[in-house]
This record gives C-alpha cells, structure tokens and sequence, in this order.
C-alpha cells in the first residue's frame, strides 16, 4: 500500500517535471506551424489547397507550383536579382565598412570622437526607411537610377554599412594590439597588418557581419518595392509582393517562390548562430 | 598634442563618413526643403484626421505588440533556461519566425486568416468551433488585433533571444547566494534575476519599439491598411501619399513626426548600450 502510494507520487512528479518541455513543445508548434502550413500549400494540387477540413498531413505531394513560379514564370529573374543585390551590397559595405571600424578601434581619437563617431555611424542606422526613401527615391530617379540593381544595391550599402562598422569594431577590440604592432616591427605596413594578420584573426566575427548583411539585403522589402517597379528590377519580396495584392492570387506558385525565399535565410542564420544575439541587437550584446 | 592635427585615424574612417552624408544626411535636408517648400504642409498635420487615425493606431500597435513580446518573451526565456536538456533545440525552433522574409511570413498568415479558406477558421471549424463571426485582418474590429497577433508571432522570438542571453550572463553567484539565505523562487527573479537583467530588457524594448513605429512590411502584405483605414499606420500612410498621391512634400513632413519618435528611443538605445 504505502509503496503504492509513493509511485503514485513519484509519477505525479515526473509529470510536472514534464510539464515545462510540453509547455516549451507548444512554443515551437506554434512558431514552426505557419510556416509548416505555407510549406504544405506550396506542395499541394490546387484541388487540395483549400479543401475542407484542411489537409495537416497526407495529401498528395506536387513540384507543379515550383516549376510554375521557376521554370516558367518570373521568379527566377527576381531569385537572381536578390542573389546578385545581397552580395554586391554586402561586399560593398564590407569593404568601405571594415576600414572605418578598424580606425574606430586602433586609433588614438582626440577628446572621445571615436566614441562620437561610432555612434553618429549607429544612429544613421536608426533612421526609419520611409523618411529617407522618399528624398532617395527622387535623388535616384534624377540620377536615372530607378528601377536598376545599381540604384538598390547603393541604398542597401549605405542601409549596412553603419552595421558593419559597429559590429567589425567590437571584433577589432577584441583583438590584442600587440599582435600588429610586432608585425608591423618586422616591417608590415599598417594595412598589410590588417589584411594579413588581423582580418584572420575576426575571421568568424566577419563572416557573421557579412551573414547578417546578406539577410538583411535579401528580407528588404520597403527600399525594393519603392525603387524597383519594373518587372526586370524586381526582387523575390516585391515579386512576391506584387502577387499577393493582384485580384486573382496563384497561391502556389507564390507558396513556392516563399518557401525558396526563406531557404537561404535558415541557412546563414544556422551558420552564424553564435553571433546571432550580437547581431541582432546591432553588436550592442556579446555573445 | 597638437589640437590642429588630424586623427591618425581619419583617413580610415571618411570613405564611410561620406557614404553616410550622401544616403542619410542628405536625403534628411532634402525632406526638409521638399516638405518647408509649402508651410501648409506642416499646418495640415494637425487637421489631417486620417494622419491623427495613423498615429493613434501606430501606437495603440506599438505599445500593445510589444508588451505582449516582452512578456511572452521574458516567459519563453525563463522556461527553456530552466530546461535541463534540449536547451538548444528549443532556443533555435523559437527563433524561426524572426528570420524569415517579413514579406514570406506575411504571404503564410493571409493563407491563415482567410475567413473562408483559411487553415485556422478550417481547423476551429473541424474542432466544434463557430467561425462565422470569426473575420481576422477582413472585419474592421479585429483587422488591428489581427496584425498585432502577426506581429507577436514574429518578434517574440526576438525578445525571447535577447533574454535568453541576459539569463545566461548573470553569474551564478547572487542566485546562489539568495538561495542560500532561503528565498522563494519568486523573491529570487524579483530581486535578483531582474534587475541584473534589466539592461537587457530596456535594450531589447528600445530595439523593438524603434522598429514597431516603423511598421510597414507585414500589414502591406496583410490587409495594405484596410478595411477602411482599420490597419493604416504611420509609414503605411507615408507610402501612399508619396506614392501613390505623388505628395512628397507632404509625405515628408509627416515623415518628420516619426523621425521624433525614432530620435527619443534612439537616444535612449545609445545609453542603454553605452551602460552594458
């Protein structure tokens, strides 16, 4: 009897135990569901999309709609305009940004302006697209520059570059000065000592500066969708976009060019997960 | 030193100063001479009824998105760090939403909310549940909530991640330390885990609220500020009387009243980042 009662108490127990992971279960159900579902229509025959009660699991899988929006409809085009955004954009402002945050972080600076500096840089961050898009857009437009990769891939530049420079600097910090300045004894020249012995150093805390470029290029919808409205200019979101306020929407299709359209962004985040926290909250947390 | 001289470091830096001036700065002064070019423009934000409608809902969504975040996030934070396994499995899945294309995350919620054809009025319907007065983003009174609900499914993760990382910095020694002088698990977070992670926390609001005011992508996407003008919000309306009214000067003197409120939070964010 009483042994009885203590396993009653003791799987009584287990299950509160349990109770936190069902809890924390239901959290990635939730946040994994609608993406689960757009997944699901983008695989469905039209016939099964919508069906009542709404087909979860076990319907019949199809590569129509990908080959659809792919092979046959535009989205290709805009996939390559977003490849080809994302990495000028992001080499640009690595390569004007990664400069700056290495004078920022080595220099002696007269009465704190490193400190000013960096944070004016970090401020122009904080702009709200939609003050600056309207004078870019007409700025652009003068220049006869709407509607071209070069337009948006300038914009997204200058969107970075303040990123780059405040993370690029919190990873040159962390660097031991000395290390340069014994190569720099033995006859490396300053920029050589950044090229050659430091920039291997923040290897890692580069190539995640460089992952959140690029996710931030190719999630950008505002900037696009204002300077880039022909066809040819489109990128994956504004295309995207485009199709889900039409009259008609091929569900589908768009399910598919979504779908492909997050594929890169799960991959880079999974390759810079130790830096996401840093890079999330603009470099302000190490992590 | 001579105060004259030049930093040493000045050359490494202007390149990046100019881009700046050319794409921030710049466009700034131009706002201010496309929207100072008719003073009418700054008098019509006050009379203006659907700029007051904007703001007003602007920050009904601003202050109601993000409180349910925080709490939801500081929530999910406290449960996975009291996990004894698959901290890190839970950590990644939860962070999905927040990655994702705003504009692809938008797409997969007008698949759910359909009144008619979508999966969540589908499934309640399958489950006993009357949905017919069950309209989300399409029914005037609940387009808002809709949106917000949107957007706490896609930014949770967000404050759920900063957080966590606020949990995992705090030493171990002042928990220890109140557990040895017996208090109770709620003495303990009240006392002890939040104010040493209430840097965190002001970081991680500030970060949010910045982007909240700013909202554009997700109800585009959803309901373009509709039905009527349930949804429209600050940016929302900007774009439209740019470009869709060709307005700019207007367009830009509105623009000004949410660079005010971005400025507020910002200088804030720079504090709270310069104290960590």
């Amino acid at each position: 009897m009483m042994r009885a009662r203590s396993g009653w108490r003791e799987a009584a127990r287990k299950a509160a135990a349990l109770l936190p992971y069902l809890a924390a279960v239901a959290a990635v159900f939730i946040a994994l569901a609608p993406v689960y579902w757009l997944l699901t229509i983008s695989l469905k025959r039209e016939v099964d999309q919508f069906a009542y009660p709404p087909q979860w699991i076990g319907f019949t899988a199809t590569l129509e709609h990908y080959r659809d929006a792919f092979a046959g409809g535009s989205f290709a085009a805009y996939f390559e305009n977003s490849v080809l955004l994302a990495a000028i954009s992001t080499i640009a402002a690595l390569a004007i940004g990664v400069p700056a945050a290495y004078g920022l972080a080595r220099f002696e600076w007269p009465r704190q302006w490193d400190h000013r500096i960096a944070d004016w840089i970090l401020s122009t961050r904080m702009l709200p697209p939609i003050v600056t898009i309207v004078p870019l857009f007409l700025m652009l437009r003068q220049a006869r520059l709407l509607n071209s990769l070069i337009g948006l891939a300038i914009v997204y530049t200058g969107f970075n570059l303040p990123f780059v420079v405040w993370m690029m600097r919190g990873f040159f910090e962390e660097v031991p000065k000395e290390i340069e300045e014994a190569a720099m004894l033995d006859g490396e020249s300053r920029s050589g000592a950044l090229l050659r012995i430091v920039l291997p150093l923040v290897r890692p805390g580069l190539a995640a500066t460089a992952v959140f470029c690029l996710v931030v290029a190719w999630n950008e919808f505002l900037f696009a969708l204002i300077l880039t409205q022909t066809e040819a200019a489109m990128t994956l979101p504004v295309g995207i976009a485009s199709r889900v306020t039409q009259y008609e929407i091929k569900w589908g299709a768009m399910s598919a060019a979504g779908v492909v359209a997050m594929i890169p962004v799960l991959v880079f985040a999974a390759a810079a997960q130790k830096y996401l926290v840093r890079g999330l909250s603009l470099g302000a947390v190490k992590g | 030193m001579n105060r004259r001289r030049i930093p040493e470091g000045f050359p490494w830096v202007l390149p990046s100063l100019l881009v700046l001036l050319a794409l921030s700065i710049y466009p700034l002064i131009y706002s201010v001479k496309l929207a100072a070019a008719d003073r009418g423009n700054f008098t019509r934000l006050f009379t203006d009824r659907l700029f007051l409608t904007a703001s007003i809902q602007t920050i009904v969504l601003t202050i109601a998105a993000l409180a349910i975040e925080f709490f939801l996030g500081l929530a999910l934070a406290l449960l996975v760090d009291s996990l004894a396994r698959g901290r890190m499995f839970f950590r990644t899945a939860l962070l999905i939403p927040m990655l994702l294309p705003p504009v692809v995350a938008a797409v997969a919620w007008r698949l759910i909310y359909n009144p008619q054809f979508g999966v969540l009025n589908g499934t309640l319907r399958w489950l006993g549940f009357h949905t017919a007065h069950l309209t989300w983003t399409s029914g005037e009174s609940s387009a808002l909530a809709s949106v917000i609900l949107v957007d706490v499914w896609e930014w949770t993760p967000f404050l759920f991640l900063l957080l966590s990382a606020g949990l995992q910095a705090i030493p171990p020694e002042p928990l220890e330390a109140a557990r040895v002088d017996g208090a109770g698990a709620w003495r303990i977070f009240r006392d002890v885990t939040l104010p040493l992670l209430k840097p965190t926390i002001v970081l991680a609001l500030l970060l949010r609220a910045m982007d909240l005011v700013r909202i554009f992508d997700q109800i585009f996407i959803l309901t373009q500020g509709g039905p009527g003008t349930a949804t429209e919000t600050v940016s929302l309306y900007i774009y439209r009387t740019a470009f869709r009214f060709s307005n700019f000067g207007y367009a830009a003197a509105m623009s000004f009243v949410l660079l005010a409120a971005t400025m507020l939070f910002s200088r804030g964010l720079l504090r709270a980042m310069r104290a960590r």
